[in-house]
C-alpha cells in the first residue's frame, strides 16, 4: 500500500534541495522590488495619507497605500487594467519575478504549480459592486467588478497568464496565508511534485479590512510602531509578492542566479482565540519549531529574524513571547527586523513580502532597517534593528514568522546560498 | 515511511438534515430538496434562478451549546457541528488539547453574510458601527479556526479556496498533513452558505439553473436540456487518520485514500471553464498512476458534474478521453441531488464508497450528443475496488482522488 499522493508528491518524498531564484513585490513604495529594497535598508516607511478607500469618518488616517502604476507595463498582459486590484499586484509581481529568474513567462512545457495566499481577494471590487447596487445604479451592469472577488482569483490569474498545468492552490488563513502558501509550495518542489513554483501574495487595502481593524481598536493613529514602547497598532498596507522556488538542481543546470535556499517551513494553531494570539506564543512557538525541525537545523543556528511585528500591543508581546521560548537568552542578541514599519500590514500576503524582505537582507548580509520606531519597549526581550540597517555577522540563515486571526500561524526559514550542492 | 489514510468518521449538516444518513436517503431515492430563495433584497435581476438548496435553522443545539454558537457565524456554527459530528462518528472525544489534529476547510465564499451585513453597517451607518464580532467572523478561516478552538486541534490549520475544487483539495491537504508524519488525523471538509447576495451574483453571471421553456428550475447533469447549476449550502467534514492509528483503535474505516492530485486548465476564463481537456487527462491519468491503478481498475466515478453547460462538457470530454475512448465505468452525478457545494460531493463520495446505493440522477431525461456520457441510471453500482471523485472549477483548477472500499 503505497503513501496517498498529494499534489502529484511521489509516494515517497525525495527531498530536492529548493532554491529561490526570482522575486516580484508592489508595495506602497512601489513597483518592483528595487524601490522596497530601497526603503528597507533606509528604514523610509512608505505609510502615509492614502485614497483607495473613503476613511474621512475613519478613526484613523494612515496606510501603506501602493502608489498609481505600474509605469513600466513590459511583460504585463493585455487586460491587466481590468484585474482587480489583488490581481494586478499578483500579476506584477509574477512577471517581475520571473523575469528575474531568467524564465520564459510560459510555464506550458514546465511542470509548475502556483500556490498563493490571500485574506481578502477582490474585495475592494466587491464593496463596489454592493455600493451599486444599493444605490440601485447597477441593474446588473456592474457585475464584472465580481469576477475577481473570489479568494482564488489572484492565483488563478496567474497561473492562466503562465499557462500553468500543474498544480494552483490558493490559501486563505487570515494573516498567514501566505506564509503557508509558501510553505506548501516549498513541499511540493522538495518532495518532486513539481519543478518550479510560483508563490507568493496578494491583497488589497478594503473599508471593510480597514473599519473592521478600526472597530477592533487594533489601528494606530500614528505609522505602525513594531515593538515600540508607543506602540498603539498596526497600519494596514496593501501589495504582493511573488518567490519563484525550484529545484537547486535544476536551477544550477540552468546558470540561474539563485537567491537564496528555502530550509523549512512550519503551520501550527493555537486553536485557543478569535482574534487574540496566545498570550505566552505557545502556538507561534510549536510554527517556529516545526520550521527549524523541518529545516534540519536548531535555534542556534539562526542569525536573524524578520519578525510578523504588526504593532499591535497583544501580539508583539506574543511573538517575543515565542521567540524567547524558542531562542532562550539568544533572542536578546538576535537581531530583529519589522518590515511592516516600511510598508505596513499586507494581510494574506504579509508572509509573501516579508520572505521577499528576509531573503534580500540574507543576500545582503545585512538586517534592513525598520522606520522610526523610538524606543523599543523594555518588557519585550528583542533585539530591534531600527533606523539604520545592521550587518549580520554570520547572516546565513534567517527565519521568517506570521501570525494570524484565529491563531494561524506559520514560520520560513532560508539560508543565504553559499556555492553549488554538497 | 508507509503512511495509508482513511476515512474514520463524518459529519454534515445539509439541506437534508444533520448527518451523512440523510444525504445518503436522498442520494438513493434520487430526492433534491431544493427551495425558493429570497430574491427581495435587490441582488437578483427580475427573471434569474429561484431555487437554491438551504439548510434553513436546523436545531444544532445537541453538537454546538446556544450559548457557544451565538459568538459564531452561520458557516462556523455548521463547520463546528460536522466536526463534532465526524468525530463523534469516528469514535473520537469532541473535544480535547491536541497537537496531532490538522483543520483542513475549504470554502468558496467565505462568511459571506457576515462581511456583507459588515460593510452594510460601515456605509449605512458609518464605520463606527462597524462590529468587531462580525469582521472577526468575517476572515474565511473563521470556520477552521473554530473547529480548531472547539475541538482542541492544535495542529496545522489551513483554509484552502479553490472554488468547486475545494472539496478534494482539502482532503489532500488533509491527507498530505498524515502521510508526512506531522499529524496523526486530520478534520478536512468543506462549509459554505449562501445569503441571497452570494445566490444573486451566481445568477447574474448566468451559472445558475432557470425555468425555461416549460422546463423547471432543476440541475441536470450531462443531460442536453443543462442550463446551469442550483446552489447549495451546508457543511461536511471527514475524520482522516493513520490507517496504523486507526486500527490501533479498532476503528472500522469508511473508505481507504490512495491518491489526490491537481492540474489546471489553463483556457479557462475567470469566471467560466475552458477546453483544455489534454492537461487534464494527463493530470487525471497521473493521479490514477500515483495510486497504483489504471482506467480499467475504476469500478465507479462520483463526478462534480453540476448542469453546468460549460463545465459539464469539459468533465465529459475529460473522461472520455481519460478512458481512452472504451466504456466508461459508471458515472456518478450527485450534485443533481445535493446541488453545488463542494460539502456535498464529499459526502456524496464517503457514502459511495460504503457501497451504499444511489438513484438514477435526477433530472437526467435526454443524453446530450456532444458529449457522449451517460450517467447513472440507477441500479447495483460495482463494488468500490477504486472509485474515482473528479471535481473541475469555474477559473481553471481541476483535482481527483482515488478511493477505495477499506
Amino acid at each position: 500500500m503505497p503513501d496517498v499522493a498529494y499534489g502529484d508528491t511521489p509516494a515517497h518524498a525525495r527531498n530536492h534541495r529548493v532554491v529561490v531564484t526570482g522575486l516580484g513585490a508592489v508595495s506602497a513604495l512601489g513597483w518592483g522590488v528595487p524601490p522596497l529594497w530601497e526603503a528597507l535598508l533606509g528604514g523610509r516607511s512608505g505609510l502615509g495619507p492614502f485614497s483607495r478607500i473613503d476613511h474621512s469618518r475613519q478613526r484613523t488616517h494612515i496606510a501603506g497605500q501602493v502608489p498609481e502604476g505600474p509605469s513600466r507595463r513590459l511583460g504585463l498582459p493585455r487586460g491587466f487594467s481590468r484585474l482587480s486590484v489583488a490581481e494586478q499586484f499578483a500579476l506584477f509581481a509574477t512577471v517581475e519575478a520571473v523575469g528575474d529568474a531568467g524564465l520564459p513567462q510560459c510555464f506550458s512545457a514546465l511542470e509548475a504549480g502556483v500556490f498563493f495566499g490571500t485574506s481578502t481577494g477582490g474585495l475592494l471590487e466587491s464593496e463596489r459592486y454592493l455600493d451599486q447596487v444599493w444605490s440601485r445604479k447597477s441593474n446588473g451592469r456592474g457585475i464584472g467588478l465580481m469576477a475577481g472577488h473570489q479568494l482564488n482569483a489572484p492565483g488563478d490569474t496567474v497561473a492562466r497568464h503562465l499557462r500553468v498545468a500543474g498544480p494552483v492552490e490558493t490559501i486563505s488563513s487570515a494573516c498567514a496565508s501566505a506564509a503557508i502558501a509558501v510553505t506548501v509550495a516549498f513541499r511540493a518542489v522538495r518532495e518532486g511534485g513539481v519543478e518550479v513554483a510560483i508563490t507568493g501574495g496578494a491583497d488589497c487595502l478594503s473599508t471593510t479590512t480597514y473599519s473592521g481593524f478600526n472597530s477592533l481598536r487594533l489601528v494606530d493613529d500614528h505609522p505602525c510602531r513594531p515593538f515600540g514602547a508607543n506602540r498603539g497598532g498596526l497600519s494596514l498596507g496593501e501589495g504582493g509578492a511573488v518567490l519563484v522556488l525550484e529545484r537547486a538542481e535544476r536551477a544550477l543546470t540552468r546558470g540561474a542566479r539563485i537567491r537564496a535556499e528555502v530550509l523549512g517551513g512550519g503551520v501550527s494553531c493555537d486553536a485557543s482565540h478569535m482574534t487574540a494570539p496566545h498570550p505566552e506564543g505557545e502556538g507561534a512557538a510549536r510554527a517556529l519549531l516545526a520550521a527549524l525541525r523541518d529545516a534540519g537545523i536548531g535555534p542556534e543556528a539562526v542569525d536573524f529574524i524578520n519578525a510578523h511585528g504588526t504593532g499591535t500591543f497583544l501580539s508583539d508581546a506574543s511573538e517575543c513571547a515565542a521567540f524567547a521560548r524558542v531562542f532562550g537568552e539568544r533572542v536578546r542578541t538576535l537581531p530583529v527586523s519589522a518590515t511592516k514599519s516600511i510598508v505596513g500590514h499586507l494581510l494574506g500576503s504579509a508572509g509573501a513580502i516579508e520572505a521577499v524582505a528576509t531573503i534580500l537582507c540574507l543576500e545582503a548580509g545585512v538586517a534592513h532597517a525598520s522606520a522610526g520606531l523610538g524606543r523599543v519597549d523594555p518588557a519585550l526581550a528583542v533585539d530591534l534593528v531600527d533606523c539604520a540597517p545592521r550587518r549580520l555577522e554570520a547572516g546565513s540563515t534567517g527565519v521568517s514568522t506570521s501570525l494570524g486571526f484565529g491563531g494561524a500561524n506559520a514560520a520560513l526559514v532560508f539560508a543565504r546560498w553559499a556555492s553549488g550542492l554538497a | 515511511m508507509n503512511r495509508g489514510v482513511v476515512i474514520t468518521g463524518g459529519g454534515a449538516v445539509t439541506p437534508f438534515g444533520l448527518g451523512l444518513e440523510p444525504v445518503a436517503e436522498a442520494l438513493r431515492t434520487s430526492s433534491p430538496r431544493f427551495v425558493e430563495v429570497d430574491r427581495g433584497t435587490g441582488y437578483h435581476g427580475s427573471c434569474g434562478a429561484r431555487l437554491a438548496g438551504l439548510v434553513g435553522a436546523p436545531d444544532l443545539s445537541s453538537w454546538l451549546p446556544v450559548a457557544v454558537g451565538r459568538r459564531m457565524s452561520p458557516p462556523s456554527r455548521l463547520a463546528v457541528t460536522a466536526a463534532r459530528m465526524a468525530l463523534r462518528s469516528a469514535g473520537l472525544p469532541e473535544e480535547r488539547t491536541d497537537q496531532e489534529t490538522a483543520v483542513v476547510l475549504a470554502t468558496a465564499f467565505g462568511p459571506a453574510s457576515f462581511s456583507e451585513r459588515l460593510y452594510r453597517s460601515v456605509v449605512k451607518d458609518g464605520p463606527e458601527s462597524a462590529s468587531p464580532f462580525l469582521f472577526a467572523e468575517c476572515v474565511a478561516n473563521a470556520p477552521a479556526a473554530q473547529v480548531a478552538i472547539t475541538c482542541g486541534a492544535a495542529g496545522p490549520n489551513i483554509t484552502t479556496v479553490q472554488r468547486e475544487a475545494g472539496a478534494l483539495v482539502a482532503l489532500g491537504r488533509g491527507a498530505a498533513e498524515i502521510t508526512s508524519g506531522r499529524v496523526v488525523r486530520a478534520l478536512v471538509g468543506v462549509v459554505d452558505e449562501l445569503p441571497p447576495v452570494a445566490h444573486g451574483v451566481l445568477d447574474r453571471f448566468r451559472a445558475l439553473a432557470r425555468e425555461r421553456a416549460g422546463l423547471p428550475e432543476a440541475p441536470r447533469p450531462f443531460d442536453r436540456r443543462r442550463n446551469g447549476f442550483v446552489a447549495s449550502e451546508g457543511a461536511t467534514v471527514l475524520v482522516l487518520e493513520e490507517e496504523r492509528a486507526a486500527r490501533d483503535r479498532g476503528v472500522r474505516p469508511l473508505a481507504r485514500l490512495r491518491a489526490v492530485g491537481t492540474a489546471f486548465d489553463a483556457s479557462a476564463s475567470r469566471v467560466g471553464w475552458g477546453t483544455g481537456v489534454e492537461p487534464l487527462r494527463r493530470g487525471l491519468l497521473r493521479v490514477l498512476d500515483r495510486a497504483d491503478r489504471g482506467p480499467r481498475d475504476v469500478s465507479f466515478v462520483v463526478s462534480g458534474a453540476s448542469g453546468s453547460v460549460a463545465g459539464d462538457r469539459l468533465e465529459a470530454k475529460l473522461l472520455c478521453a481519460a478512458f481512452g475512448g472504451g466504456p466508461l465505468p459508471p458515472v456518478l452525478a450527485p450534485k443533481s441531488v445535493t446541488g453545488e457545494y463542494g460539502g456535498g460531493l464529499l459526502a456524496s463520495l464517503t457514502i459511495a464508497c460504503e457501497s451504499r446505493p444511489f438513484g438514477p440522477t435526477a433530472g437526467f431525461r435526454e443524453a446530450d450528443p456532444d458529449l457522449g456520457l451517460t450517467p447513472h441510471m440507477g441500479g447495483p453500482l460495482p463494488s468500490p475496488r477504486a472509485v474515482v471523485a473528479s471535481s473541475l472549477a469555474a477559473g481553471g483548477a481541476a483535482v481527483w482522488a482515488v478511493l477505495e472500499a477499506p
